[in-house]
This record gives C-alpha cells, sequence and structure tokens, in this order.
C-alpha cells in the first residue's frame, strides 16, 4: 500500500499523516502539538488494529477546527468485527472515512 | 486535483482512447425503446462515444446500429427510406440491413453482385427494461445483456427518461457521486417535490446538516454512505451506489420508487444524462408516473419534441433570483435535474481539474477517478475485464437505514445492498 498526494493542490494546505498502527506516543504527541497549523489531519489504521490514539488526536483537531480523514487499509483482510471495532473508535473523531479495497495506491487529493 | 493528462484519461472517449475502450467494454443505453415505436418507423440518429451512427427498426422489428453515412458518397442515412427489412439511402438507393450489409445497389448493373462486398460498420442493439442498449467493442468480448434492476422489472414498475446534458460526461457522473451538495443544492425540494416529500429520512436529512461520509470500495465500483444523527444513538445512513462506468444509484426515500442514473458520452463535451426511478415490489402510481412525465423528482421537462432541457444554457436555466433571494430555492433553478445540470455545465464542456480544490467531502469523487484510472491502465496492460461488466456488479441496490453506531455499513446493511428480485428495498 502506498499513499501519496498526486500533485500540489492550487491552494497550499498542511497536511499532516500519521499511521496509527505502528505511531509511538511521541509520535502521537508531536502530530496534537503540529495540529496547530494543519489544515488537514490524515490517520491512517489497518482494519482491526487498536486505534485508541484517534481520540487523542481528534480532540485535539476538534479543538482547533482542523479536518480530520481516517483511512481504514487491509480491510479486504478482517473481518467485519474487526472492521466495525476501529470504526468505533476512529468514527467520532473522524469527518471523513474511506475503506479502500485491494489498492496498492490510494491518493488523498 | 488530476494531471492535465489524467485529465485527458478520463474525458476523452472517442475511437481509439483507453477510457473509449474501457466504455466499450460494457452494455450501455443508446435510446429509449419509444425512440423507434414499431417496424419502419423513421430512423434515428445516435451520436454515442463520438461515433455518429443512425439507429433503425426493420419491417420484421429487428434492431439495427449502423454508421450514419452511406458507404457510397457519405450521405446521412437519416435521410433514407426504412422499408422492406433494410433502410436505403436516399441519393442513389444502396440498401443495408440491420447488420450493416448492402443487400441492394439499384444504380450498379442488374446482375452485379459488388453489394455483398459493401457493408457498414455495425453494432448490436438489444431491447430490455424500455431501454435499447449496445455494445460497441469487439464481438468476441460483447458480455451477457445488462442486468441492473431498474431494466429487469415488469414495465409498469419503472419510468426511465433521457435528456442531452452539455458538459463532458465525467463532470456530471461526479454530481451522482458528490452526496455532500444535497444539502445545499437541492434542500427545498427536499420538502417540496412529490417524489421526495414527506419521508422519516427528510427529518434526519434536514436536521443534520454536516453528514459524515465513508466510502468504500464494492466488487463493481464504490459505496458511498452518508451519516447522520437519528433518535437512541442511532445513524441514519444513506448509502449511493456507483458501478462502473457511470451507473449512480440514490439513496431511496419512504415508500417512493428508487431512482439514479447512467451518464452516457455522446462526444467529448456532451453527454446523455439517463434518469430513472423503479420500485423492486410494486407497479408505479398514476401520480407518480404523472409527476415524473412533468418533469419532478430527477426528471425534466423538454423543449417539444427533443430531449433537451426546457431549461437549458440559451436561458439561463430560467433562473427564478426572487425564489433564490426568498429561500424557495437555494440556487434560483428549478427542480433536482435542472439544477445539477446548470452548475455543472457551468464549469465548461470540460472542466480542468489540474484548477480545483477537492477536499475530504469529494473522497468518493477521488476514489473513484483512482477506480477508472486504474481499471484503463489494466485494460491497457493485460485486457482485464472491468469491474462492472460482471453482472452481479450490476444486480445492486442503493439504501438508506437506521443501524447502531459501531457497525460498519456495508457489513450491516450487506443483504439491503442486493437487488434480489421481488424483495422491498431498505428504506427510511
Amino acid at each position: 500500500m502506498q499513499f501519496r498526494i498526486e500533485a500540489q493542490p492550487p491552494t497550499e494546505r498542511v497536511v499532516r499523516t500519521i499511521n496509527l498502527d505502528t505511531a509511538s506516543e511521541r509520535e502521537v504527541a508531536e502530530l496534537v502539538t503540529n495540529t496547530a497549523d494543519a489544515d488537514l489531519v490524515v490517520m491512517i489504521v489497518s482494519a482491526g488494529t487498536d486505534a485508541h490514539a484517534a481520540a487523542v488526536i481528534g480532540e485535539a483537531c476538534s479543538a482547533r477546527r482542523v479536518m480530520t480523514h481516517t483511512a481504514i487499509v487491509r480491510a479486504e483482510h478482517a473481518t467485519g468485527e474487526a472492521l466495525s471495532r476501529t470504526l468505533a473508535q476512529v468514527r467520532p473523531w473522524s469527518l471523513m472515512i474511506v475503506v479502500p479495497m485491494k489498492t496498492t495506491t490510494w491518493t488523498i487529493f | 486535483m488530476l494531471s492535465h493528462e489524467q485529465n485527458d484519461r478520463l474525458t476523452q472517449t472517442g475511437p481509439g482512447t483507453p477510457l473509449g475502450r474501457l466504455f466499450r467494454s460494457y452494455w450501455i443505453p443508446a435510446l429509449l425503446s419509444e425512440e423507434l415505436p414499431e417496424p419502419d418507423c423513421p430512423p434515428v440518429r445516435v451520436t454515442l462515444l463520438s461515433e455518429r451512427m443512425i439507429a433503425f427498426r426493420d419491417s420484421d422489428g429487428r434492431l439495427g446500429l449502423l454508421d450514419e453515412f452511406c458507404a457510397h458518397r457519405g450521405v446521412s442515412l437519416w435521410f433514407g427510406r426504412n422499408e422492406d427489412c433494410g433502410l436505403r439511402c436516399s441519393y442513389h438507393g444502396w440498401k443495408y440491413d440491420v447488420t450493416g450489409q448492402c443487400v441492394d445497389m439499384p444504380n450498379e448493373p442488374e446482375h452485379s453482385a459488388f453489394a455483398k462486398k459493401v457493408r457498414l460498420k455495425s453494432y448490436p442493439l438489444a431491447e430490455r427494461g424500455g431501454v435499447l442498449w449496445t455494445y460497441m467493442g469487439p464481438p468476441a468480448n460483447e458480455p451477457p445483456l445488462p442486468e441492473y434492476e431498474f431494466a429487469t422489472v415488469p414495465a409498469s414498475h419503472s419510468f426511465i427518461s433521457k435528456r442531452v446534458q452539455e458538459c463532458n460526461w465525467l463532470q456530471a457522473m461526479e454530481g451522482g457521486i458528490d452526496s455532500s451538495h444535497v444539502s445545499f443544492l437541492h434542500r427545498s425540494e427536499l420538502k417540496t417535490d412529490p417524489l421526495f416529500k414527506g419521508t422519516r429520512g427528510n427529518r434526519y436529512n434536514l436536521s443534520d446538516t454536516r453528514p459524515v461520509f465513508e466510502v468504500v470500495e464494492s466488487p463493481g465500483g464504490l459505496y458511498i454512505g452518508a451519516r447522520r444523527n437519528a433518535e437512541h444513538g442511532h445513524y441514519y445512513w444513506r448509502i449511493t451506489q456507483w458501478v462502473m462506468p457511470s451507473y449512480t444509484m440514490i439513496p431511496p426515500r419512504g415508500g417512493h420508487p428508487i431512482h439514479g442514473h447512467f451518464w452516457i458520452p455522446i462526444d467529448d463535451e456532451n453527454c446523455w444524462t439517463w434518469s430513472f426511478d423503479y420500485h423492486p415490489t410494486r407497479a408505479l402510481t398514476d401520480g407518480e408516473v404523472a409527476a415524473m412525465r412533468d418533469g419532478k423528482g430527477i426528471h425534466v421537462r423538454y423543449v417539444p419534441g427533443t430531449y433537451r432541457p426546457l431549461a437549458n444554457k440559451d436561458n439561463d436555466y430560467l433562473m427564478d433570483r426572487v425564489a433564490q433571494r426568498e429561500g424557495r430555492s437555494y440556487s434560483g433553478i428549478e427542480g433536482f435535474a435542472m439544477q445539477d445540470a446548470s452548475l455543472q455545465e457551468s464549469m465548461g464542456p470540460i472542466v480542468d481539474r489540474t484548477k480545483e480544490t477537492l477536499v475530504s467531502t469529494d473522497s468518493g469523487i477521488i476514489m473513484a477517478r483512482q477506480r477508472l484510472l486504474r481499471a484503463v491502465r489494466a485494460l491497457e496492460e493485460s485486457g482485464t475485464t472491468p469491474p462492472g461488466v460482471d453482472r452481479v456488479h450490476q444486480r445492486v441496490r442503493s439504501a438508506s437505514v437506521l443501524l447502531p453506531p459501531d457497525q460498519s455499513y456495508h457489513d450491516a446493511a450487506r443483504e439491503a445492498l442486493i437487488a434480489y428480485p421481488g424483495v422491498e428495498p431498505a428504506t427510511v
């Protein structure tokens, strides 16, 4: 799975991205600090993975009115129950969720 | 946003283009059955995927779709005579059957066999569900006839219309999967249109104007879920179906018929917007059909004798600034269809996607473009049959459902998203 911003958008914006599968507490804390200047925070998480950090990030984004976007990847390998568990963790903190299936490249904009 | 090259790839559908090849993998709607109502009726000019053709129903009721121009001197066969199992050119009398084979050449010597060597390009034309469908790809790859549910229910259960839209097919189709515009552009119609108003779902629509979107890849395209708050901690989900390349189904409202669209390129700067309403388990009422004929719901009123909308760009879509100012209409244009078409046409014949500024609520559009680009590449590189050709991908429904907050909608509503004949739709 690869992620890319297809081309520089005409309106400059600051996008912060974090992989919740591998992010350490320090990386989450850094992102929370850096949400101040962000226009969009993108969280990436595998279906079935514990995504409790979404609440910490989402709360900071909500306070600063920053848009949040979550991609739940590898859903094709997860059970419905596992996907639902991850959805329940990210939904309160995500203003947009995408679930790509069998995708090798996913484009943000 | 897209690069120039990507934008070209997704908007050009003429012969030899990558996306043109993709479109030529499917049966696509070509005409309404009503356009060729009986044997030997007048032929009809048809332009699809930048190819100019002529359609006719011969004396035995067989359907033909041929190159529009006579092989002799290039005259349009629209002027021809549809008689005795063939279409005869009005210039010198050359006559063609429904396969494009020249069967008579009356200006040649009586015993000449040259006619046997002359054949116009032709495509199959098949009738199903009030629509004449064509397949414009290689004959060896012709798939079975389409099985979209609207085309398989009894005739009394469906109503189908089409209109010319004066812009590229993609910007029109992208409107069909852009759920976030409904709360703005169409907000007044939700309360007033006879084919939409009066449902419980509308209450959720109007009370929660900031839906949250979840886009999930489906076997044939995408599910686009819009989530709104409902009672008792539940969510009200509206799930749109997009099936490749250009079939969309709008989520149903209460007991109203289900509706949706096909967007089919005429050429690179015009497309046909097909609009269908149907109910899987009952006939449409006289009142519903009358409303559809009157341009309500997703249908339009026409310039008489044409399929061009009465409200069109030449009359500024009959814009009503007073209605806009007084809040009776968000854009000042009347009706769902022309509210959409007016704005999509205003982007120009082919919108320049290198200049757009997409945001997160455009994820459905972004993912649809990516799926199209992937399918085009797979078809080019390995001849892979694209999603949406398989009839299983076509047997789908949109749905509106209430679900507990922790469930994935495409899992919880899995059965509701499949078209089972005779089964009630899932609708709120």
